[in-house]
């Protein structure tokens, strides 16, 4: 008898279907992979489990009995807890207290007991082997990475009342360094064991594969296949997701880099970072990995105009290059993609045409003032199709748009300036595949141009599929570069981390 | 249909309101002569308003407009008693509005105070400053000069009506000249797009090399000056200068920029759902007093009206999410 058993769940947004009967078992003790690409309605069905959407039509069972999930507290009463991919945090407050946000705080005579708090939020992060977190410090003092872990550890802390009896985490794993994702499977490997239940969501397949029990897919709102993760390969599930025959994962580069230095930095400090030398030719893709929070943000702030640089020199294309501001940085030649396209890339309200011609907007309007929109809209056309959008019209607006879309607008925009030296900063975080391979394919095409890239990302797949050399930073500075020829996943993670290949366990 | 009486609400109680008095009211209310009263009445406020609604297009705000329009009648008609002829002294007073208003810009986009700390400060300031300048009394009668005070009685001859004759009043063109520049400025420019931009997320808009300070600087500026502008309109209406008459422009302002606000699905602020805004206002004012309802019962259904319009539009965005 499965734990939880979903039966025809059904949802449409005015009119447009997401979710077309799906049926799914989740048994106890079981971790359970939900897999799909951006729109596949994973995020609805979750949605429907959290009660924070009601479903057209749907049969849901919690050990064999009909129940009706009533608003998030009767997801709770229920057992189920959630993990989303968006943070929520109160910044302001302590890790202990956002530890136990949810819950009422310990008391002694009326009052908090902040001994008692900051105890228990202690252990609700030892639970993931987590000791370098101090529960009494702000959680805006914290990195998103370690933010997340606080947000896992959370909500492994057992609740008052009712007992937790299946997990749903989303993409729990986004913004975390490779460690701490191995912490947090080992917390699911231990709920698993003593018969809870986790459903997982995610799009990075090795996780999936390493971590799971079975697995669904599900693709345009339909469920195309469960089973045992065991018994199918990355390939297979790729191609169930995306509905076609898998392609490479990453595009191979069609030329080799060219000789010419297009961008460099020589001993730059500057926001706790530093000192950091680099440089990436005209053509090359220059990735930089490190452990979550070791200063990557840093450097391309810096040399993007937006964090003052204390010491050191940047050089674009051989000349001198002192951007005071981000609008330096897209005039005299380089485009950024942050790592937040929600937070810091995109104007949600506004249509996806306004959102692409932001950087240009002077060069695009009549003596640099006066709009010239149908100019714009042609412009955005032409660079959706550039980048593979999937939009109505370019007049849509761009908080309708799925994740990978979104990206693919931010990309736009960092295309619209034809930029000597791109900047992308986890330019595929909870991007889905189809589109993932579609950026990926992007960024070759502009480093064929002649384009620089400087492609900082946690993915270390991706870095190695995609990057022709990689810099470790660690604390601020880059520590050591190297090829990404013949370079393997373990030897770039002992880079990360600072020990050498043979130290490793 | 809820969608409809959700987006369009506001307009239809706009068109509500004025079928009610036109019935009440049918000899006094609906007629051409009663609208140009209207539109005169409401100038200043859609002036102040209009130059509120480019603040708060960038998700701020300008507490201080209604000081700072009772300090440039102030300005103006401390120069004339010192004999400056009345362009200069115009001239002096808008550029004061432009100055307290840069000042206001500084606070909030240099040094990076709060907009509601900076521009509370900035109104107890300016309001300080009028009271200093005028010692606390009103300038009036023979200190204002004729010219400055006909500029208000003036208007553009429509012919006769009914064998009454009506003018356009120049206040009420003033005030349309103002809201077509706003216009032109909000939608039709790349400084409005990037203010709409800076609205909708200030940290993207930033990393797309929109500059933000500066926008902000000259955003502020020009509200200030439109503050100011009123001011003036005001003193050559009344043809004096207090140290409290602009006191009630910023409230007012301020719900009429919201009242507009209610009409976009965004909730972003748009000039001609301001002005709309403006009406609704000064529409139930002029219909309430003909009706002789008590001044301080206007002012709790005028307040109802806000919380109503702005209500429905924060339902209705609720439950599409």
């Amino acid at each position: 008898m499965p734990l939880l058993s979903l039966k025809s769940v059904s949802k449409a947004y005015n009119g447009v279907k997401a979710l077309k009967g799906v049926s799914l078992d989740i048994g106890a003790g079981e971790i359970h992979a939900l897999m799909g690409e951006n729109g596949a309605g994973k995020s609805t069905l979750i949605k429907i489990l959290a009660g924070v959407v009601a479903p057209d039509t749907a049969e849901i069972r919690v050990d064999d009995q009909l129940v009706t999930i009533d608003g998030a507290a009767g997801a709770h009463r229920l057992g189920f807890r959630f993990i989303h991919q968006e943070m929520n945090v109160v910044p302001a407050l302590s890790v202990a207290e956002n530890i136990s946000l949810a819950r009422s705080y310990p008391t002694r005579a009326g009052l908090i007991d902040w001994r008692a708090l900051n105890a228990s939020g202690r252990t609700a992060l030892e639970r993931l082997g987590i000791s370098h977190i101090d529960p009494r410090q702000k959680m805006a003092r914290l990195s998103l990475g370690d933010q997340m872990l606080v947000r896992i550890s959370a909500a492994f802390l057992s609740a008052q009342g009712k007992p937790a009896r299946l997990y749903v985490l989303d993409e729990p794993t986004a913004a975390l360094t490779k460690e701490e994702s191995e912490r947090l499977f080992r917390v699911l490997e231990e709920i698993r064991s003593s018969g809870q239940s986790v459903i997982y969501v995610s799009h990075r397949l090795d996780e999936v594969m390493a971590l799971c029990d079975r697995g669904t897919v599900l693709r345009d709102g339909v469920n195309i296949d469960t089973g045992r993760i065991a018994e199918i390969t990355h390939d297979d599930l790729v191609a169930m997701m995306i509905g076609r025959k898998a392609q490479e994962a990453y595009p191979s580069a069609s030329m080799a880099a060219s000789d010419r230095v297009a961008f460099r930095m020589e001993g730059v400090t500057g926001g706790g970072a530093g000192p950091v030398s680099l440089e990436v030719r005209a053509g090359e893709i220059l990735g930089i990995a490190g452990l979550s929070g070791m200063g990557q943000r840093a450097l391309l702030r810096m040399a993007f105009g937006d964090l003052a640089t204390r010491s050191g020199k940047m050089e674009l294309d051989g000349a001198p290059y002192h951007p005071r501001s981000p609008a330096d940085a897209w005039r005299l030649g380089l485009a950024y993609v942050p790592a937040e396209r929600r937070a810091e890339g995109l104007v949600l309200t506004r249509p996806i045409f306004e959102n692409m011609t932001l950087a240009r907007l002077k060069a695009m309007s009549g003596a640099g003032i006066w709009l010239r929109p149908r100019a714009e809209r042609a412009l955005a056309g032409q660079l959706g199709g550039d980048v593979r959008l999937k939009a109505r019209a370019v007049t849509q607006r761009v908080k309708e748009l799925s994740g990978g879309n979104q990206q693919k607008v931010v990309f736009a925009r960092a295309l619209s300036t034809n930029p000597r030296v791109l900047l992308l900063d986890e330019p595929t975080r909870g991007v889905d595949v189809g589109a993932k391979f579609d950026i990926y394919t992007l960024i070759r095409e502009m480093t064929a141009r002649g384009m620089a890239v400087i492609l900082v990302s946690s993915d270390l797949p991706e870095l190695l599929g995609m990057a022709d050399s990689i810099a470790i930073v660690r604390e601020g500075r880059i520590t050591t570069t190297v090829s990404a020829q013949g370079l393997g996943e373990d030897a770039l993670i002992n880079l990360c981390y600072g020990r050498t290949t043979s130290e490793a366990a | 249909m809820l969608q409809i009486l959700r987006r369009y609400g506001t307009l239809i109680g706009f068109v509500a309101i004025v079928i009610f008095f036109s019935v009440m009211l049918p000899a006094t209310f609906p007629t051409l002569k009663n609208w140009l009263n209207i539109t005169q009445q409401l100038s200043m406020l859609t002036v102040v308003a209009a130059g509120m609604t480019i603040v708060m297009v960038m998700g701020d705000f300008d507490l201080s407009v209604g000081s700072m329009a009772t300090l440039s009648g102030i300005v103006a008609a401390m120069l004339f008693v010192a004999g400056v002829p009345v362009p200069a002294a115009v001239a002096i007073a808008l550029a004061v509005g432009l100055a307290g208003g840069l000042v206001n810009g500084v606070l909030v986009s240099v040094i990076g105070i709060l907009p509601f700390v900076a521009t509370l400060a900035t109104l107890t300031i300016f309001s300080g400053v009028a009271f200093v300048l005028s010692g606390g009394k009103t300038i009036s009668g023979r200190a204002i000069p004729p010219d400055f005070a006909d500029f208000a009685k003036s208007g553009v001859a429509l012919g006769d009506v009914a064998g009454v004759a009506v003018s356009l009043p120049t206040l009420t063109i003033v005030a349309v000249l103002v809201v077509g520049l706003v216009y032109i400025l909000l939608e039709q420019t790349s400084v409005g797009r990037r203010l709409y931009a800076i609205g909708g997320n200030i940290e993207a808009a930033h990393l797309a090399g929109v500059a933000v300070k500066r926008l902000k600087l000259i955003a502020f500026s020009l509200t200030g000056l439109a503050a100011a502008g009123a001011g003036l309109m005001y003193a050559s209406r009344v043809a004096s200068a207090n140290p409290t008459q602009g006191s009630g422009l910023m409230l007012n302002a301020i719900a009429a920029v919201f009242l507009g606000m209610s009409m976009s699905e965004e909730g972003e602020p748009r000039i001609l759902a301001t002005v709309l805004g403006v009406l609704i206002l000064g529409v139930l004012d002029n219909g309430l007093t003909q009706m002789s309802v008590d001044s301080y019962v206007r002012q709790i259904l005028v307040g109802a009206i806000i919380v109503l319009a702005v209500a429905a539009s924060a339902l209705g965005k609720r439950s599409r999410r």
